[in-house]
């Protein structure tokens, strides 16, 4: 139903812009892959599932001289409105097409959930998804298997787009629960989060796939990660460097992080990348009262100066 | 002393011995290998390249511009450009670095022998061309006429100008000289290389054409040297690419199935269109 | 040659424990839901059921190493004058890997062609690839993306193993390859295989019939793919979803580019060598600024170009891919070198 009103909607966009991108089954059952549909024929191989995990939006900032058609979800719309915050795109180039989203599939929790057998299918039916492999078919409710920004999600409908496909739904996850895991994780000692990220570091392979797929990485081939003229990173593989390169990741998207958790998604280590960026984006909660790819007319808080910070009362200590 | 002649990465530790400011951003270093008897035993052929070291910031590939007939020292010339330039740059006399070389292809110098023989050089392209050009200065009577046509920016811009002199002062060797544009003082011609090349129009009658300079310029040079009817075996340039091993190994400076610095870095014009267009 | 043994199920472990005391053993091992090559310790939970994520390559081709230390010494009677030490260390330690597969192994005969026998020697792979014995486990069932039978290879391939272990119900069959996997064979002291020889090159024909086969064969690709390296367009479509990272190529057991930098703290340093990646824009960016290839399109080009032209090209026709699978199964996009390489071979020009 969403699917074929997407492809209608396809149809009606696609001579407007000179390439639209959507998502296509990829090399197997559990992978889509971003479609770059330039001919009418290819809209057919379009298609709208809980596999559709990637931000498209990503590529916006790469292709400024052509008009694009992209699919967004709720979460990814919120990085269209943070690239015009920050002048990243020409939006009257864009064509946005918003549909409203109830969760997608973490590839990793589904492996995990069938003990790593290759997949031979996988099918949505209702809350479940129902994953044949050799071992016989396995019926997983959605939830256990959706990534964490999915399970608190307050924004399932786009926030900006140009069409929607289908009806704006309301969020059904409690706001406390938003930073949950961020609370809980502080519970634990300065020493054990030491630990815990040292460990999960020490497995990076600084193949940058974090930095490249995250929407608000715009310095991406002039990245210090990699440049000599700073030297903040060498290209020793010892943790403290592998450490160095995720700080200076996260705090370059302190206030512009629009959690769409693509770092963590993509890192073919399995380091859990997004709850740093999530951290700071609890501070940054607290301290400006403010959520990054809200509102275009918003200024990032770290791109700003006011002498008195409304949520920060240390002028009056 | 390490032992160091099974390890292709270990550079020779060498002394600069002069400091020659060739322009305002190139400056050529005379080096000389600390150990005697392997400055004694070194041997190269023009147009091969080495890797110069300065340890702590890296290592960069230059050409050695001074020719194997005169093994006082080995002499690179350096353009201020990225981070081991500009360390190079801050050296004085009696500094420390390293050499890796001699590494790479070379000019085809033997079958060139009883050819006219037409350098095109711009800028620090005259590198290169300085090689072989003293190379064969040095065994003048195995070579016929010698043509030399170098150009720069500026006056400013023109490296080796000792040489220039020397040269220009010898009857065995033609030399034409040129700026892009009109300069206080200047007595040479004035004109970009390609269109100067055309103007004195050499013939490709038993000639061989070794050109280096600015890819805009090469590219032209190219052309000129096409309707001047030289052939594509007759066109020598050296390339130059990002390289950091300079043995084949590290995969860099590839086009298509060829590396420049081991199948390099002088190609003929054949060969290089026989190679993918990716320069 | 075929010296061969067998190992009952459930003597597997006391194997692997009694080679981790003849030399550095690299395992396959659990952590989360990741299999990573590690040095054998107890309380690991090694796991042999799937490829690990990561071949084993860094155990010979380390994404770091050292290749030489130096120090600068000054003078204390004249500062200016600095006396330059090197010290490079070609000592390395006896290493056995158990259970990387076939692809894994073959990917050390793609860098033996650059590395031991094309030209230079380089001293640090040849002295870790000689002290390292490499025992492989066969595939029985092909993983997601994998596609060793298209590039010539199988799920059984020998080439690059020195002994090749084939599980089957009750055992692992083993069978040397070289001779030091015949020593290994000898120093265990098992007993002879040779009885379950046939059952296990039946699992081993099975295996490779279930292997998906992307393209037919690889003839003309080399000269395919020159003939398409100005189609800009081809590679702008085949680039397009690529973000330009480098997990393809660092999860590639034939990827092997390196970087060179050196490493100063005060007086001291390294002179370093890691891994580098020709997806990254900086990887062939000279320092006037002129990049051969800015694009990603041209950087995937090489890529591709690398491993099923320029390799083949150079190395009498040996593809420099083993169809592991793994740059297709982890790309952040799932861009897919073997579609990829199937275009190529249907394009025209």
């Amino acid at each position: 139903m969403t699917l074929s009103k997407l492809k209608e909607l396809v149809q009606q966009v696609l001579p407007e812009v000179d390439v639209l991108i959507g998502y296509k089954q990829g090399f197997d059952p559990v992978h889509a892959t971003p479609a770059f549909v330039t001919k009418p024929e290819q809209i057919n191989d379009l298609i709208w599932n809980p596999l559709c995990v990637h931000n498209l939006c990503s590529y916006l900032p790469f292709m400024k001289d052509k008009k694009v058609g992209v699919i967004v979800k709720g979460c990814d719309s919120r990085t269209i409105v943070q690239y015009m915050q920050e002048k990243l795109i020409d939006r009257t180039k864009v064509r946005v097409i918003g549909i409203p989203c109830r969760g997608v599939i973490s590839v990793n929790k589904v492996l995990h959930a069938v003990n790593h057998q290759p997949i031979e299918s996988i099918n949505f039916e209702g809350g479940n998804l129902v994953v044949k492999t050799p071992e016989g078919p396995k019926t997983i409710p959605m939830d256990e298997v959706m990534p964490a920004k999915c399970s608190i999600c307050q924004y399932p409908t786009p926030l900006n787009y140009d069409h929607l496909v289908g009806e704006a739904i309301q969020s059904d996850k409690p706001k406390e629960k938003v930073f949950e895991d961020i609370k809980e994780f502080e519970k634990l000692s300065l020493e054990e989060r030491r630990k815990y990220w040292e460990k999960e570091f020490d497995r990076c392979i600084r193949c940058y796939a974090c930095r490249n797929a995250c929407p608000m990485c715009v310095c991406q081939d002039q990245c210090l990660a990699e440049s000599r003229d700073s030297h903040w990173t060498s290209q020793r593989d010892d943790l403290t460097e592998k450490y160095m390169f995720h700080m200076i990741h996260s705090l370059h998207l302190a206030g512009r992080c629009i959690e769409c958790g693509e770092c963590e998604r993509v890192c073919p280590m399995e380091i859990p990348v997004a709850k740093i960026k999530k951290k700071i984006g609890m501070e940054l909660k607290e301290l400006f009262d403010y959520v990054p790819g809200i509102n275009p007319e918003d200024t990032p808080p770290m791109y700003t100066f006011k002498a008195e910070e409304a949520t920060i009362q240390e002028h009056k200590l | 002393m390490t032992e160091h002649h099974s390890n292709p990465y270990l550079p020779e530790l060498a002394t600069v011995t002069r400091v020659i400011e060739e322009t305002p951003n190139i400056k050529s270093f005379q080096v000389v290998l600390n150990d005697p008897a392997k400055m004694k035993k070194f041997f190269f052929e023009p147009g091969q390249v080495g890797q110069v070291s300065v340890f702590g910031v890296g290592e960069s590939t230059f050409v050695i511009n001074s020719p194997p007939t005169r093994m006082d020292f080995l002499q690179f010339s350096v353009m201020k450009a990225g981070e081991v330039t500009a360390a190079l740059h801050e050296l004085a006399e009696g500094e420390q670095i390293g050499v890796r070389a001699p590494l790479g292809n070379w000019f085809p110098y033997k079958s060139m022998k009883g050819k006219n023989i037409l350098f095109v050089g711009g800028g620090i392209g005259l590198a290169p061309l300085r090689t072989l050009i003293l190379f064969m200065l040095d065994n003048r009577s195995d070579y016929a006429d010698i043509t030399i046509l170098y150009g720069a920016r500026t006056s400013l811009d023109l490296c080796y100008k000792q040489d220039l002199k020397e040269w220009a002062a010898r009857s065995d060797v033609k030399l034409i000289q040129t700026i892009d544009a009109e300069y206080p003082g200047w007595t040479g011609k004035i004109g970009m290389v390609p269109n100067v090349l055309k103007e004195i129009a050499p013939s490709a009658e038993n000639a061989v054409a070794v050109t280096c300079g600015p890819p805009i310029m090469i590219k032209f040079t190219l052309q000129a040297l096409s309707q001047l009817k030289f052939t594509d075996d007759q066109i020598l340039t050296t390339l130059e690419k990002r390289m950091k091993c300079g043995i084949g190994i590290c995969g860099r400076c590839n086009i298509g199935d060829k590396y420049v610095c081991k199948d390099g870095p002088v190609f003929s014009l054949a060969q290089l269109k026989d190679i993918p267009s990716e320069l | 040659m075929a010296h061969s043994g067998f190992i009952p199920k459930d003597n597997l472990n006391s194997v692997i424990e009694a080679l981790s005391k003849k030399a550095r053993l690299f395992v396959p091992v659990e952590e989360g839901d990741l299999v990573l090559f590690k040095p054998f310790a107890a309380g690991q939970t090694m796991c042999f059921s799937r490829p690990a994520n990561l071949p084993p390559k860094a155990v010979i081709f380390p994404q770091s190493d050292v290749l030489f230390d130096f120090n600068l010494k000054k003078d204390m009677e004249n500062l200016k004058k600095v006396e330059v030490e090197l010290k490079e260390n070609l000592d390395f330690p006896s290493t056995i890997i158990v259970g990387c597969r076939p692809c894994d192994a073959q990917g050390f005969r793609i860098y033996d062609r650059v590395y031991l026998e094309a030209g230079a020697t380089d001293p640090y792979y040849k002295g870790r690839r000689e002290k390292t014995t490499i025992i492989t486990l066969t595939c029985n069932a092909p993983s997601p993306g994998c596609f060793c039978t298209s590039v010539g290879r199988g799920p059984a391939d020998e080439d690059g193993s020195d002994l090749l272990m084939t599980e089957l119900p009750k055992g692992y069959y083993l069978e040397a390859v070289t001779d030091k996997g015949e020593a290994v064979l000898k120093e265990l002291g098992l007993a002879d295989g040779s009885a379950y020889r046939e059952e296990a090159e039946k699992a081993q024909e099975s295996a490779a019939k279930a292997v998906r086969k992307p393209f037919a064969s690889l003839e003309k690709t080399p000269e395919k793919l020159i003939g398409l390296f100005d189609d800009q367009q081809f590679w702008e479509a085949e680039a397009a979803k690529c973000i330009s990272c480098g997990a393809c190529t660092y999860l590639c057991p034939t990827c092997y580019c390196f970087n060179i930098t050196d490493e100063q703290a005060g007086s001291r340093g390294e002179r370093i060598r890691s891994w580098d990646a020709c997806m990254f824009a900086h990887f062939t960016l000279e320092a006037s600024g002129h990049n051969p290839r800015p694009s990603k399109a041209q950087r995937l080009k090489n890529r591709v170009g690398h491993k099923f032209s320029y390799y083949p090209t150079r190395y009498k026709g040996v593809t420099a891919c083993c169809g592991c699978g793994r740059c297709i199964r982890y790309c952040p996009v799932s861009v897919d070198i073997s579609e990829i390489v199937a275009h190529v071979q249907g394009a025209q020009g």
